[in-house]
């Protein structure tokens, strides 16, 4: 797989021929065995360069041997760097080296350079276009796609490769010509497994005529490749797009009426259609009349009932026909999703009045002479998410108890109830009440999860991991799903898990400031380390998973171009590229934020010291009751484990790495890939003007001030509320007092960043 | 609808809650934990839930026993874990329709299952114990056939009632 047959260079002597050898073995996975030649080697010619590469890869690749596997191996590729880097096949291992260790930016490096240093084995480019557009180097990304291409021109999966590399270079023109040719050479050959390969690459194409915005050409095209489209779907979805751009509306309309037949139930489609009626101005009795039509012929349809109920006006007496058009057979029928279905018509509060004057009605004329006890349930359960909505919470409360009499045995209506205690913010009873309901069906996932999230709302992380439980896998020899949790990447429990720990560890920080009592006090300044470990190591472990699915778009780099399926690799990769904006990514980053600060106090404050080790002398009574401490302390490790055999199950090591390391420029990297992905966020802009101010890079500083207050003027509100002003200028006082009392400050800096300071902010004085 | 409002279904490890809440808020005797704990894991259980429209509103407990040892009252009857004998006696342990849903036909329905499923083991007779006090139950009771066999004194002594007595009452199917 590594080295073809041209790679290899004539033998010429013993040496090489044993090398060759055992690059055989190393691709064929012998490890063991090329590893006794290639130390044969090494035994006559320590410097062999291509066999020190090779044994670098070997040790790194050989089932662990020792504890410095890691800089072993390095070292090897080092002696061989030095050796001889200007070594084409050098050159590949070391790139194969950083290969497997994820480390593309170096591999792609060395990659490159064994191509440039001579060697005729083209299968590099492929590894190395991978690497590329991982690293989202898209010039070099098409270069080595363009060889490539040239080198083998006979699989499709190549072509596409250009023409993607070509759609990333946004030369939209080029992309469609690469694969408008490959289209036309392969077309009388095709199989019949091509074929779906062959339509999402039309499609793919078609769609870059559409981003052209040459409609007409787009159309053209498209109708000329219909026979080649098995995605029908898309066929049409496109057709209607590129005729509405054109205006011709009649005709776009006649196709999202046939998209409707397909899916009655898609309210895009309603709006398109419309959209290309142009009845969306007409007066409100057209567009109603068109509904209605629609409406008797999907009649088990939802948005054509629906949305007449968003666009007709609130003073315009059909709404209230409507609207109890649309309620109360749902009401009757008891549709427990009902509220949530009508939720987005509140936003305008002369509609949810008339929506409380409907129900309230039926309730009192019709309500009694239904004899079906369950209606009545719905309906107070209904009125009570109304009167939540309206954050009316005694109302809420009130109609969700007379629910709660009537029909005890309904889940649903203990999460209401509970929703409402927690709004009046009883936490603790909020959770009881959660629980409550979940004990009436454990099956029921959906309350499980909200159980489990109030329990960790009111802080009582191991209840929540043994509920939660209940739906992980359970190895052999554990005591709760944690670690299946970390495994399947249970983004929401390990944030949430993170944020109560980080509350427990600030409770008994506090509490540590008031104890007196000394043996009181170690066991409390114990659980403060151990909250504020697992704190860290919880957050972090949602980064990681991040970074994991970041790690796992590589698979796809060669996946996507060998099932011919672009169009979808390309939402992929646009996806990849704002991960880091997603927000439980950012709630975890605002946690560690506020650690990491902390962290970096506590590391200026205190010089390191090792002195803190005292041995005390324990007498035997303390020694009993260390030794129950330490076994508590074990019970607890193995509820918190995130992997098995967790070496640092609460975390503390972690804090004492990052205490001996550079923490600001830790805190950095984390937030780099948010100055771009997260640029709207306020945070990245507090959080970066903090890092910044620290490290003592004014400029940057002050322009994090800026961006700061541009996103807020951004953000709609031109009067920027009190609240961020006094950060703004909590901001402006902060930069311009450490800027003041910075004596090592290069004094040219200082005159930039005032006089910065004075131009976007006059109205400030110091 | 193509479907009965009513329907019943086994209780489950996952749905014990529901027989729970039920006998909560409409009987007035409690069930110790120990015997909710027990009704899956028995052999002699005969027990069944009833829903309406989908939401459980009823549920049904009997086990199955010989009769030849009488039982006095209502705490040694729950606990008791008696008879290696043949069984020839069902016995209702609790009975119970939510309140709001009460005279729609869902006790009907759970009884001519019950009296099914005690032919289907080869046993002709049904005994309930019935508050003195609760007419209503009485009165269904024997709506259904139930004939009264004797008062008991004290039965639910230790339930906390106003009063204590019981009837037994019985059926022959």
């Amino acid at each position: 797989m590594v080295v073809g047959k041209k790679g290899i260079p004539i033998i010429s002597n013993k040496e090489d021929a044993n090398f060759r050898e055992a690059l055989k073995l190393f691709d064929s996975k012998q490890y063991k065995k090329a590893l006794k030649l290639i130390d044969l080697n090494l035994k006559k010619n320590s410097n062999h360069a291509e066999s020190l590469a090779l044994k670098g890869n070997l040790i790194l690749n050989l089932p662990a041997n020792g504890e410095n596997k890691e800089s072993d191996s390095l070292s090897y590729i080092n002696k061989a760097i030095a050796k001889d880097s200007s070594n084409y096949l050098v050159d590949h291992l070391i790139g194969i080296y950083y290969r497997s260790k994820e480390n593309y930016f170096e591999a792609s490096k060395w990659l490159k350079l064994s191509l440039d240093n001579g060697s005729p084995n083209k299968a590099i480019l492929r590894d190395l276009s991978f690497m590329q557009v991982h690293l989202r180097d898209y010039k070099s990304l098409k270069e080595s796609r363009q060889i490539y291409l040239e080198h083998q021109p006979g699989y499709r999966a190549n072509w596409t490769g250009l023409a993607i590399a070509q759609y990333l270079n946004n030369e939209l023109t080029n992309s469609i010509n690469t694969l408008s040719k490959i289209e036309d050479i392969i077309t009388p050959h095709l199989n019949a497994s091509d074929l779906y390969e062959h339509n999402e690459c039309t499609l793919f194409k078609n769609k870059i005529y559409g981003e052209l915005k040459d409609y007409s050409k787009a159309l053209e095209v498209l109708e000329g490749d219909e026979s080649k489209i098995l995605d029908k779907l898309s066929y049409l979805e496109y057709r209607a797009k590129y005729l509405l751009m054109m205006d011709d509306k009649k005709s776009a309309s006649k196709i999202y009426r046939a998209l409707i037949k397909r899916n009655p139930d898609n309210v895009a489609y309603y709006n398109l259609l419309e959209l290309s009626l142009d009845t969306i101005n007409k007066p409100v009795e057209t567009r109603v009349k068109l509904y209605e039509k629609l409406s008797n012929f999907y009649p088990k349809s939802d948005p054509p009932k629906f949305l007449p109920l968003t666009f007709i006006p609130s003073t315009n007496p059909i709404f209230e026909t409507k609207v109890k058009e649309y309620l109360i057979p749902q009401l009757i029928k008891g549709v427990p999703a009902l509220f949530v279905n009508v939720k987005p018509l509140y936003k305008n509060q002369s509609k949810s009045e008339i929506i409380e004057k409907v129900v309230l009605e039926f309730v009192d004329n019709e309500l009694p002479n239904i004899q079906n006890p369950t209606v009545s349930v719905w309906t107070n359960y209904y009125l009570s998410q109304h009167y939540l909505y309206k954050k009316e919470l005694i109302k809420a409360m009130e109609y969700i108890n007379i629910a709660i009499t009537h029909s005890p045995t309904l889940v649903e209506l203990y999460i209401i109830k509970s929703r409402i205690l927690k709004h009046e913010n009883k936490i603790a009873e909020a959770m009881e009440v959660m629980n409550e309901g979940r004990e009436l069906d454990l099956q029921d996932r959906f309350i499980n999860s909200k159980a489990t999230k109030y329990m960790l709302r009111n802080n009582c992380v191991n209840e929540a991991i043994d509920t939660i439980s209940l739906f992980t896998k359970l190895d052999e020899g554990t005591i709760n799903g944690c670690k299946d949790l970390h495994i399947m990447q249970v983004n929401w429990i390990l944030i949430e898990s993170g944020e109560a720990y980080n509350r427990l560890y600030s409770h008994y920080k506090l509490q540590l400031e008031s104890q007196e009592n000394d043996t009181d006090k170690e066991e409390i300044q114990e659980l403060v380390e151990i909250y504020k470990g697992l704190s860290l190591k919880r957050f972090q472990s949602v980064l990681k998973n991040f970074e994991i699915f970041y790690a796992d778009q590589y698979d796809f780099h060669s996946y996507c171009m060998r099932r011919g399926t672009p169009r979808d690799y390309i939402d992929l990769i646009k996806w990849e590229d704002k991960i880091h904006s997603t927000p439980v990514y950012i709630r975890a980053l605002k946690g560690l934020t506020n650690l990491y600060f902390e962290l970096y106090e506590e590391q200026k404050g205190t010089p390191p010291t090792d002195d803190d080790i005292q041995v005390k002398k324990i007498n035997k009574k303390q020694k009993k009751a260390q030794v129950q401490a330490n076994k508590k302390r074990q019970e607890f490790a193995t509820r918190v484990e995130s992997e098995k055999d967790d070496s640092d199950p609460f975390g503390i090591n972690l804090i004492n790495n990052l205490l001996s390391d550079d923490i600001l420029t830790k805190l950095y990297e984390l937030y780099k890939p948010l100055i771009v992905e997260g640029k709207d966020l306020l945070l990245t802009w507090e959080s970066l003007f903090k890092i910044y101010l620290y490290q003592g890079k004014y400029v940057l500083a002050l322009s994090a001030i800026k961006n700061f207050h541009k996103l807020l003027n951004n953000n709609g509100t031109t009067t920027t509320t009190t609240k961020h002003c006094k950060i703004i200028s909590n901001m402006l006082i902060a930069l311009s007092d450490t800027l003041n009392s910075d004596i090592d400050v290069n004094p040219a800096i200082k005159k930039v960043v005032e006089k910065g300071i004075i131009s976007s902010y006059p109205d400030f004085e110091k | 609808m193509g479907r009965d409002i009513i329907a019943l279904d086994d209780l489950t490890i996952n749905n014990v809650g529901v027989l729970k809440k039920i006998n909560e808020v409409t009987v007035g005797t409690n069930y110790p934990q120990s015997w909710y704990d027990s009704i899956l894991k028995s052999s002699d259980s005969i027990v069944k839930l009833a829903y309406y429209s989908e939401i459980p509103i009823g549920g049904m407990k009997a086990k199955t026993f010989n009769n030849s040892q009488s039982k006095s009252n209502f705490q040694e009857v729950i606990s008791s874990n008696i008879s290696n004998k043949t069984p020839n006696c069902v016995y209702i342990e609790s009975f119970a329709i939510l309140k709001a849903y009460q005279s729609l036909g869902v006790g009907s329905k759970l009884l001519t299952w019950l009296i099914e499923e005690t032919k289907s083991r080869f046993i002709h007779e049904i005994i309930v114990h019935l508050h003195t006090d609760n007419k209503k139950a009485i009165e269904w009771f024997e709506k259904k056939g139930f004939k009264q066999l004797t008062e008991i004194k004290d039965y639910y002594k230790d339930q906390g009632l106003e009063n204590p007595d019981a009837y037994l009452h019985s059926l022959t199917v």
